[in-house]
């Protein structure tokens, strides 16, 4: 028998992953996906840092600045949708909580529905910018904006992506213990998207417009 | 073993141990609730006040700059709490202290970075004149 934690004790696998370690399935692999989460935040953090160093006039190269890309009116949309889906999710979590397997498929499914919103808006302020030549090759400034906007419309193509999976996983397996864990770790996933936001649309919108 | 541990998760002082009968009962899944509203209504009006304060300009700049950063993290604060159940149960503790300990490594990471190339700036870098020209913005080619 080897006495550290993670190897074969007495022949039956790995400690972690034998009754009575301490830890059920469930909270196990939400606690790991959490931790990835917040390696996940640590990108966020380097893009803000970036964002914060270029946001200079100086690596404007004479471009457009943050107070004519950034605005916060058209974000503040993006809040509304974004929040929103997120609401929606957590309504599918709270039927979740009652075994309502019809209602968790409508809680995702407005979700799903009104981060497509988010996404189109999104697009449309994309679109709108690099038509009037506000490109991310133009500038250091508009590099590190757009690697923001689009690292975080990343996760949220992921997270409609991760929706319509679970749609099809509540339809044909139902809320088994494996379907569960992975709806918590979606809404671990959608949820901490609503928190990054928030300094999304503080420290990108809101002080764009005011630097 | 099965009843043992089914009554322990209704007493709700281990239920961290062994696997659930019902997947419903997991602590986790028995988390969701009305703060999600709650956390959708504040998170609203927060970002709704930040806004107007830029839009109206009501404080100069720096103060500004506070302002909204302070509703930020209140915003950020009210969605741990409400949307991702960051408490100090026993379901929750580990999460909890993950957050908390990632938190200074995000003020540090974006403060330290922006303070050195502050500094950067204002020592090596002399201002060419096109730079200064960059600082009046450039409009984009079409209007919005």
């Amino acid at each position: 028998m080897k006495g550290a934690a993670g190897e074969t004790a007495g022949g039956l696998g790995p400690v972690m992953w034998r009754p009575n370690h301490g830890y059920d399935d469930v909270s196990t692999k939400t606690l790991g996906f959490w931790l990835y989460m917040l390696s996940d935040a640590m990108m966020f953090t380097a893009l803000f840092a970036a964002y914060a160093v270029l946001g200079h006039a100086m690596n404007a190269a004479g471009g457009p600045l943050p107070g004519t890309v950034a605005h916060p009116t058209h974000a503040f949309t993006e809040t509304l949708w974004l929040f929103s889906s997120v609401l929606a999710y957590g309504g599918a979590m709270i039927a979740l909580k009652k075994g309502n397997r019809v209602g968790v498929m409508a809680g995702i499914a407005v979700a799903l529905l009104v981060a497509l919103g988010f996404l189109g808006s999104d697009l449309h302020e994309v679109t709108r910018l690099f038509a009037a030549g506000a490109t991310p090759e133009r500038s250091g400034y508009l590099s590190a904006f757009f690697a923001l906007v689009f690292y975080h419309g990343l996760h949220v193509i992921v997270g409609v992506a991760w929706m319509l999976v679970m749609l099809g996983q509540v339809a044909v397996f139902g809320l088994s213990e494996a379907v569960v864990y992975r709806l918590l770790n979606l809404r671990l996933f959608w949820h901490f998207q609503a928190v990054m936001w928030v300094f999304m649309f503080t420290f990108v919108y809101l002080r764009g417009a005011i630097i | 073993m099965g009843i043992h541990v089914h009554l322990r998760v209704f007493a709700g002082r281990d239920y961290m141990t062994e696997s659930n009968h019902s997947t419903f009962e997991h602590p986790e899944v028995q988390l969701a609730g009305t703060g999600y509203v709650a956390a959708y209504v504040a998170g609203i009006a927060l970002m709704g006040l930040s806004l107007m304060l830029v839009k109206d300009h009501a404080l100069d700049p720096t103060a500004l700059g506070i302002a909204i950063s302070g509703i930020a993290g209140l915003a950020a604060l009210l969605q741990c709490v409400l949307l991702l159940h960051m408490t100090l149960s026993r379901t929750q503790i580990w999460q909890t202290v993950a957050l908390v300990l990632f938190v200074p490594l995000f003020i540090l990471t974006i403060g330290l970075t922006s303070w050195m190339f502050h500094g950067l700036y204002q020592r090596t870098m002399l201002r060419p004149i096109a730079a200064s020209q960059a600082m009046a913005p450039a409009p984009l080619r079409a209007p919005r």
